[in-house]
């Protein structure tokens, strides 16, 4: 199937230039950088010296549900920063170097083509932020107290949606730039843009897709699963969804030059 | 003294991180080494990978090629 | 019975018409030239018969296959600058290619081995394309262009950017292919067209203004052209040479002069007997029969 053979081209390649390496430790590592600083804060206050003799250290230690969320925090920022970096030339690269004209000369379904790419992506940030929240979902245990193993998967599916978004993006903007910076740069401020409206807007914005990390955070102190935070997900989902179609008719359309 | 105490006291929460942030600048060198379209001077990146903790080879994967 | 019809094919951006009503056939087995000088059209009509540009208007059929619009399986095309995946060798592009074009995980690998071969690339195949030479991957684009045995192959520009070893190794390939599928490939360079193919097409502005067998079109338009040079220039050369019958252009370059004349015997005799008469010191006399550059200047120039 020309869908496999794309995919698995896109697999390949990701695996040769390591992104199937880089992109899981980097989510790892920043996944528990802020745990394990915080556990050490005072020690390392203490170990710089300078106080007082008698100075009594007191920095309260986050709860469980608190220290996973400083994972979500480092993830939605240097997370969705790597996402963006990792994919933002695997469309618009292959128009700028020339070789899509020899792929497109093949009997390629667009459909294929775009979708192809999109999963493979999707694989890995699948990957990477399973990883990372398990190994967050560990040191929380290990530093901060017990937190449910099912109530971290759950919270990571629910942010999975939110990611699945930002490579769709992405992926839509590679096919209108040909630029990778340029393609970079619009698809942070438009992640930007999403989230500084829907913080100004939250009481009417509910179901809005930057929402679901504000509702994780809920249901990591809760255990309660809101109505809202299905609505921002299936909307986010169905956003992911126009936002591929949109790309594959926009490549469909697009002049070569 | 006391600091090698306390990294010797908490190896078995530290070392994952050390492993990862060493793995991270392996690959990273291996990388390098094989590049051959580098954007910059190789050992430029070669220092930056090894000193610039996490950052450094994530730098250089992202910006270390001519595309 | 022709392999493709093309039908008054426009191709306009931003209202400018790249390629004007262009209509021909290619009738199977032939290797046609696809001639005109830089910006003439030639690039876009390839990449609307390769099947992913869409015409502004007008029709390309294929026989083979009424039903079906995407025709790109019944083509093989080759751009003029090919590009690869630096990071794939040689074999799994082909490989990749070929599985793209529909071919089973065998065929594909049966028929990359077969196509390195026959463009001398066996021992490089492992080898990432980041390390091949530019003929080597001009070499490699036409086997990719191969690789699902399409009945039509189009190459643009195969020849232009190679040394003069790689572009006899590709003008050989051209002779090869022509035994199996209908060639078009694009070129600037006349002597490429005239040395493989049988056809021309003839384009320029984005109009096709020529077209048919090579030889027809030669006789089409005889034109001669007379090189002389002088050991002294006399004077006024150029005004004289240009009152003779049947001459209607004198170039000068560098004190040889190119007279092209329309009665080859005519002007013959008359140059020698002005020779004789005004003592012209004549250090090169050549008869250049019709090139296809004076049929492609003239028709260009019109």
């Amino acid at each position: 199937m020309q869908w496999t053979v794309i995919l698995k081209k896109e697999l390949t390649e990701n695996w040769r230039n390591f992104k199937w390496l880089w992109v899981p430790i980097v989510f790892i590592l920043i996944s528990i950088m802020d745990l394990i600083s915080t556990y050490y804060m005072p020690i390392i206050i203490e170990s710089a010296g300078g106080l007082p003799e008698g100075t009594v250290i007191d920095i309260p230690m986050p709860s469980p549900s608190e220290a996973m969320l400083m994972s979500f925090s480092q993830l939605n920022m240097i997370g969705v920063l790597i996402l963006t970096v990792m994919s933002m030339g695997t469309i618009s690269g292959e128009i700028k170097s020339g070789v899509y004209e020899l792929i497109l000369a093949k009997p390629v379904k667009y459909t294929n083509y775009v979708t192809g790419k999109f999963f493979s992506y999707w694989l890995l940030m699948m990957v990477s932020l399973l990883l990372g929240l398990l190994a967050s979902w560990y040191y929380t245990n290990l530093l901060f107290g017990e937190l449910a193993l099912s109530q971290m998967f759950v919270a990571a599916l629910f942010y999975a949606c939110w990611l699945t978004l930002v490579i769709a993006i992405v992926i839509l903007y590679n096919t209108w730039f040909k630029s990778p910076g340029l393609i970079a740069f619009l698809s942070i401020i438009t992640v930007i843009i999403l989230t500084v409206m829907t913080n100004i807007f939250g009481h009417v914005l509910g179901w809005s897709p930057a929402k679901i990390t504000e509702y994780i955070s809920i249901y990591l102190h809760t255990g309660d699963l809101d109505i809202e935070i299905w609505f921002s997900a299936i909307v986010t989902l169905l956003l992911s969804l126009a936002c591929i179609l949109f790309a594959i008719v926009s490549l469909r359309n697009r002049a070569i030059d | 003294m006391e600091g090698l105490k306390i990294i010797q006291e908490n190896l078995a929460i530290l070392a994952p991180l050390f492993v990862l942030q060493l793995i991270l600048m392996v690959i990273a060198l291996i990388d390098l080494a094989k590049n051959e379209v580098p954007r910059g001077p190789k050992w430029v990146w070669a220092l930056v990978i090894i000193f610039v903790n996490i950052i450094g080879p994530i730098v250089y994967f992202i910006a270390g090629k001519r595309r | 019975m022709e392999l493709v019809s093309v039908n008054d094919l426009t191709k306009t951006y931003s209202k400018h018409a790249v390629v004007d009503h262009v209509s021909f056939d290619l009738q199977p087995g032939k290797c046609v030239a696809l001639l005109g000088p830089n910006g003439a059209g030639k690039t876009t009509t390839l990449r609307m018969l390769a099947g992913f540009i869409q015409p502004t208007s007008g029709s390309i059929s294929f026989n083979e296959d009424t039903l079906s619009k995407d025709f790109r399986k019944f083509v093989g095309y080759l751009p003029q600058y090919p590009s690869f995946y630096p990071w794939m060798s040689g074999e799994e592009f082909l490989h990749y290619a070929g599985q793209l074009a529909g071919l089973t995980k065998k065929e594909a690998s049966d028929r990359s081995n077969e196509l390195l071969q026959l463009v001398h690339l066996t021992e490089s195949g492992k080898k990432r394309i980041g390390k091949y030479s530019g003929g080597m991957k001009q070499r490699l684009g036409i086997a990719q262009a191969l690789i699902h045995e399409p009945k039509l192959i189009m190459l643009d520009e195969p020849v232009s950017s190679l040394d003069p070893i790689g572009r006899r190794e590709v003008l050989n390939l051209i002779r090869e292919l022509k035994k199996d599928a209908t060639v078009l490939f694009s070129t600037h360079i006349l002597n490429d067209a005239e040395e493989v193919s049988e056809e021309i097409l003839l384009m320029n502005d984005g109009k096709l203004i020529e077209q048919g067998p090579i030889s027809e079109i030669r006789g089409m338009q005889q034109t001669v052209t007379i090189r002389l040079a002088f050991e002294k220039e006399p004077k006024f050369i150029h005004e004289k040479l240009k009152e003779i019958d049947s001459v209607y252009q004198v170039t000068e370059e560098n004190g040889t002069f190119d007279v092209s004349v329309h009665d080859l015997n005519a002007a013959r005799d008359t140059i020698f007997s002005r020779v004789q008469e005004e003592g012209w010191e004549l250090s090169l006399f050549e008869i250049t029969s019709g090139t296809l550059e004076d049929i492609f200047m003239k028709a260009v120039n019109k």
